[in-house]
């Protein structure tokens, strides 16, 4: 069996039909990953029995298999009467998957803020609220938009992971069609194709929005 | 407002600081009138900073009492928020935030510590910006300015919050030589309209010309306070001789 261009070539439309599915789901948990990985480097800060709580919570999370998450959230939660879809419970675990990790680059992006920023604000009659969003937040995303880049790259890639849970994004659209006819190589390989464009596509995005971020504010 | 013109700006009494079991400030008493200028020198590590970053509750103290006007310091949050709220302060790393314009440097606690309007921070904004003459520098961010201007707009940011008190620590310490007298400048202006300030600062040329009180302290402690006058002709401490003649020969 050689590998057919043509029938390659005719898997790509059913297959970039899915498009739309894979890039919701990953701008979703992205999101929702920055979100929750944010509040989580907050609480940790804050110190305290939360913050405690909340180093081994992360900790947890990044010794832990993906696929484990998302079976736990999908086939467990359910007996104790919490029923997700799969799309919801796939975005969420994506979500809780990868903030423990962005937690991390947050914690080395507010590190390396100079404490008199911090200071200045406080000086300046600042409330933490307005200090946090005005101050250290901006601030933080120009220390570590790249890595951030990379964890969201990372999080476009561990989109097929739903296709366990039946979610029609594009690896899982790939499968269907291998199954149906017998020909793995030739869906696989748009499939990966697609995902390889849309890596490199946000790679430049955040390449572009790093000089902008730094631009003329360099410190 | 509270009428606190009769009451001295700042009153320290009986000021204990530890970091761990390093004695910082040991039964620190000052007070400062209303509209007086203050100069705290010595060597470095004798506590002058700590001090001033005491007066607005950036430094934690373990004793003794703090007043900004008729405000105890530490009574609790809120107490410590309306005292801040009345002080300016300027750091020897200028800190400005690096990725504000000057002008929403200058706007930043206008617009969210006091709610004003947009329109109305701006205004109030150029009008410091003016007096510290850098109005044409409004749109810049902070790495283009040099280190004298990134001073002054400091300084323009601290005065926008209206504070009955500024607190310079060590403003020209950063500074290359020739900027440090921009910096001055509008330091002696701001000392000539009555602005009540305490000045951390090595510059004998400015507390001479500017001071009504030079307070020399070491190791933690206030170890002479006296007029410029005094303290330069006839500095009574020994400690204090030794550090004027290291200064100004």
């Amino acid at each position: 069996m050689q590998f057919d261009l043509a029938f390659a070539l005719s898997t790509v439309p059913p297959i970039l039909g899915a498009i739309g599915m894979t890039l919701l789901v990953a701008a979703v948990s992205c999101v929702g990953a920055s979100a929750i990985g944010f509040g989580f480097e907050l609480v940790r800060r804050s110190g305290g029995w939360g913050g405690l709580f909340v180093r081994f919570l992360i900790d947890f999370i990044r010794a832990t298999p993906v696929l484990v998450w998302l079976y736990c959230l999908y086939f467990i939660l359910p007996f104790y009467g919490i029923r997700l879809g799969a799309l919801a419970t796939g975005m969420i675990g994506l979500s809780l998957y990868y903030s423990g990790y962005l937690a991390e680059v947050f914690k080395a992006g507010i590190d390396a803020i100079p404490n008199g920023q911090a200071e200045a604000a406080r000086a300046l009659g600042l409330g933490r609220m307005d200090m946090t969003i005005f101050v250290i937040a901006p601030q933080m995303l120009r220390n570590i938009a790249a890595p951030m880049g990379n964890y969201f790259v990372s999080i476009l890639k561990a989109t097929p992971y739903l296709a366990v849970l039946a979610v029609p994004e594009m690896l899982g659209r790939a499968f269907d069609i291998a199954s149906d006819t017998y020909r793995y190589a030739e869906p696989l390989t748009v499939a990966g194709l697609i995902f390889l464009g849309l890596a490199l596509l946000i790679s430049y995005a955040i390449k572009r929005l790093e000089t902008r971020l730094l631009g003329p504010t360099a410190r | 407002m509270t009428h606190t013109d009769d009451k001295p700006a700042v009153q320290i009494a009986s000021l204990n600081k530890w970091y761990g079991a390093f004695h910082v400030l040991k039964e620190v008493n000052l007070t400062i009138p209303s509209g007086s200028r203050v100069v705290i020198c010595g060597p470095s590590g004798s506590g002058k900073s700590t001090l001033i970053r005491c007066l607005n509750g950036l430094e934690a103290y373990q004793q003794g009492t703090v007043t900004l006007g008729t405000i105890r310091l530490g009574d609790n949050a809120r107490e410590t928020a309306l005292a801040r709220r009345q002080t300016g302060m300027v750091f020897q790393s200028f800190n400005l935030f690096p990725h504000l314009s000057v002008l929403s440097n200058c706007t930043l606690a206008l617009r969210r510590v006091l709610s004003m309007p947009r329109n109305e921070a701006e205004s109030l904004a150029r009008h410091f910006l003016e007096k510290v003459r850098i109005p044409e520098q409004a749109d810049k961010y902070p790495a283009q300015l040099s280190g004298g201007q990134q001073q002054r707009v400091a300084i323009a940011r601290a005065l926008c919050m209206n504070p009955r008190l500024m607190l310079f620590d060590e403003p020209t310490s950063a500074l290359d030589p020739e900027m440090v007298k921009e910096v001055l400048d509008v330091m002696t202006g701001l000392a000539h309209e009555g602005m009540t300030m305490i000045c951390v600062t090595h510059e004998m040329g400015f507390a001479r010309e500017v001071a009504d009180q030079v307070v020399f302290m070491d190791q933690g402690s206030i170890v002479e306070q006296a007029s410029p006058l005094t303290f330069f002709t006839t500095p009574s401490h020994p400690r204090a001789q030794s550090f004027l003649n290291t200064l100004l020969h």
